[in-house]
């Protein structure tokens, strides 16, 4: 019986806590009119989603587009470069693997919101301004890629060696026992982290306000704080932006939910 | 043997997988950290950004901040939001990390349904907020003047003096399920004959939790607190989405300060200043950390 009560209390911390979310979303089906209304309405009694208005105008689809690229590159940079160098930093015994390791440890706390300005100078003295999605990217990458090689490593590192050692025996070269054996069994891990980095680059917003300055390449995060400073009594709509732009992230969550909680874990406390 | 001599012949093969990354870093992130170490010894502005051969100011930028008016505002700002944030995310993340670790059912779906908060865009999350916050029509006024907790609408983003706090408020939020899950780990890992043990000799709730829980999540706490003071550190989107600073500068923390100099106003050598002394207070609080978990994993 008690385990029930406790049932009933977790579940209405946990309404507490993901009231936020639940009052985007209900904002989102307001129309504008009922939401300067007093008492506010818990419920909205007309359930009315205006996409089609708040796509014209808010531009969600062009905004979102831009944080896709982003995310994407971002992705594909840390995950070409950071999957090798975890492996390596998980099996090998050289001296160098635990300075490497604090070296990373350390460059991976840096706030953007301090790096962005010699990123800034340094970008523009090479011309990297000119594409300002790339740059955002490059940057976005140096934060997301210690994070990524850092969670990785633990996921090489519960692979047994054994496995590689009998693929190396059977006259395997490295190269293939890295491919072959290494990538196939930590495959899951390296999708869960990825994903990850994906969620995290995909809400990036400090690199993309700073680097890019043409409106049509802004991603949706610098979108919504300029409609926000602007506009901020259209409360509705702003509330559907934020609703169309952050339900995949919700939906992804929801689906790797367990990977997620055991992926951080492992990677902030090992 | 064999076995072995292949390990010792691929050091080529690792160095072709560790250079690349480590390459990337220190072109991308440790280049730009000393390169802002330099220029907060140079004159940078707009008309200086392209050259690399800038007037050497010394320590005169230094100076120049620890000068301006709003200093002081913005360090005691920075320290209070560093401080509540942690205290607030790591008392509330610990509770709910004791109060998930009961025996009930779906209680290891719930505890995770919390981290929808930490996969959040921090930018979005400040927007939800703003409008929570809201004077006139914000849905946190109506619930604490229903509970009859305040008589007229709070302000909560533009009042001078409650501005910070709904920055704190927000990142309380942020921060609590990573506080919890983190907790949890470190609970999970104290083994249940300690306390049958204790509870053997008659230490009641209160004393299990002082005697037991506290002492051996120690380490735990010492590596989330580190952990959360990095991240509170980090917290530049909220800031942005909730009050950009304002109003006139009351709710402003370093890190966005920083950003402003640099962004807003191109007294870029400034921002380089306050960005390099907070760099150095997060990388202090690295070291702590990383020596942290080392020590627990020799342990």
């Amino acid at each position: 019986m008690k385990r029930y009560l406790f049932l009933v209390v977790a579940l209405l911390l946990a309404a507490l806590y993901l009231f936020p979310l639940y009052w985007m979303y209900a904002t989102a089906l307001r129309p504008g009119g009922d939401l300067f209304r007093y008492p506010p309405e818990i419920w909205p009694s007309h359930p009315h989603f205006e996409i089609t208005r708040v796509f014209l105008t808010y531009a969600v689809g062009r905004y979102v587009w831009n944080s896709l690229v982003v995310a994407s590159g971002t992705t594909l940079i840390t995950m070409v470069l950071g999957t090798g160098a975890a492996y390596v930093l998980a099996r090998s015994r050289h001296p160098m693997v635990s300075v490497t390791l604090f070296v990373i440890l350390v460059l991976q706390v840096l706030p953007p919101s301090l790096m962005v300005t010699p990123i800034f100078v340094a970008f523009n003295q090479l011309g990297l301004l000119e594409w300002p999605r790339l740059a955002v990217v490059l940057a976005t990458s140096a934060k997301t890629l210690p994070f990524y090689i850092i969670l990785c490593r633990a996921t090489f590192a519960q692979v047994p060696g054994e496995l590689e050692q009998a693929a190396l025996v059977d006259g395997n070269s490295r190269v293939g026992a890295f491919f072959h054996i290494m990538l196939p069994l930590a495959r899951n891990g390296i999708l869960v982290v990825s994903t990850l980095v994906f969620l995290q680059s995909f809400g990036e917003y400090v690199y993309s306000r700073s680097l890019i300055a043409s409106t049509d390449l802004q991603t949706a995060t610098v979108g919504l704080s300029t409609f926000l400073g602007a506009n901020a009594q259209d409360w509705a709509g702003l509330m559907t932006y934020a609703s169309i732009y952050v339900t995949p992230i919700l939906v992804i969550f929801i689906l790797l939910q367990r990977h997620i909680v055991s992926g951080l874990t492992a990677g902030a406390l090992k | 043997m064999r076995f072995l001599k292949a390990w010792r012949d691929s050091d080529a093969f690792n160095l072709v997988l560790v250079v690349p990354a480590v390459g990337y870093l220190l072109a991308f992130s440790a280049f730009p950290l000393i390169y802002n170490v330099v220029m907060s010894f140079q004159q940078v502005d707009m008309f200086d950004v392209g050259t690399l051969i800038r007037p050497l100011r010394g320590f005169g930028n230094y100076v120049d901040v620890f000068a301006r008016s709003e200093a002081g505002t913005v360090l005691w700002n920075t320290v209070l939001f560093v401080v509540m944030s942690i205290v607030f995310q790591l008392s509330i993340g610990f509770a709910l990390a004791l109060f998930f670790q009961l025996d009930f059912p779906g209680a290891k779906w719930l505890r995770g349904l919390f981290l929808a908060g930490w996969v959040m865009p921090a930018l979005v999350v400040g927007a939800i907020w703003r409008w929570i916050f809201a004077g006139d029509f914000g849905v946190l006024n109506y619930a604490l003047r229903s509970l009859h907790l305040i008589g007229g609408p709070v302000f909560w983003t533009s009042d001078p003096s409650i501005a910070l706090w709904s920055i704190i408020i927000a990142n309380v939020w942020l921060g609590i399920p990573f506080n919890m899950i983190l907790l949890s780990v470190g609970l999970a890992g104290i083994p249940d004959d300690v306390y049958e043990a204790a509870a053997l000799d008659g230490a009641g709730m209160i004393e299990r939790f002082r005697s037991i829980t506290l002492p051996l999540m120690a380490p735990t706490l010492g590596a989330v607190i580190s952990l959360g003071v990095i991240f509170t550190l980090q917290q530049f989107d909220l800031v942005a989405a909730l009050t950009q600073g304002g109003p006139a500068g009351a709710s402003n923390i370093a890190q966005y300060w920083s950003w402003q100099m640099s962004f807003e106003t191109y007294e870029i050598s400034d921002g380089a200043v306050v960005a390099t002394l907070m760099m150095t207070v997060v990388a202090a609080v690295a070291l702590i950390y990383v020596r942290a978990i080392r020590h627990e994993q020799r342990a």
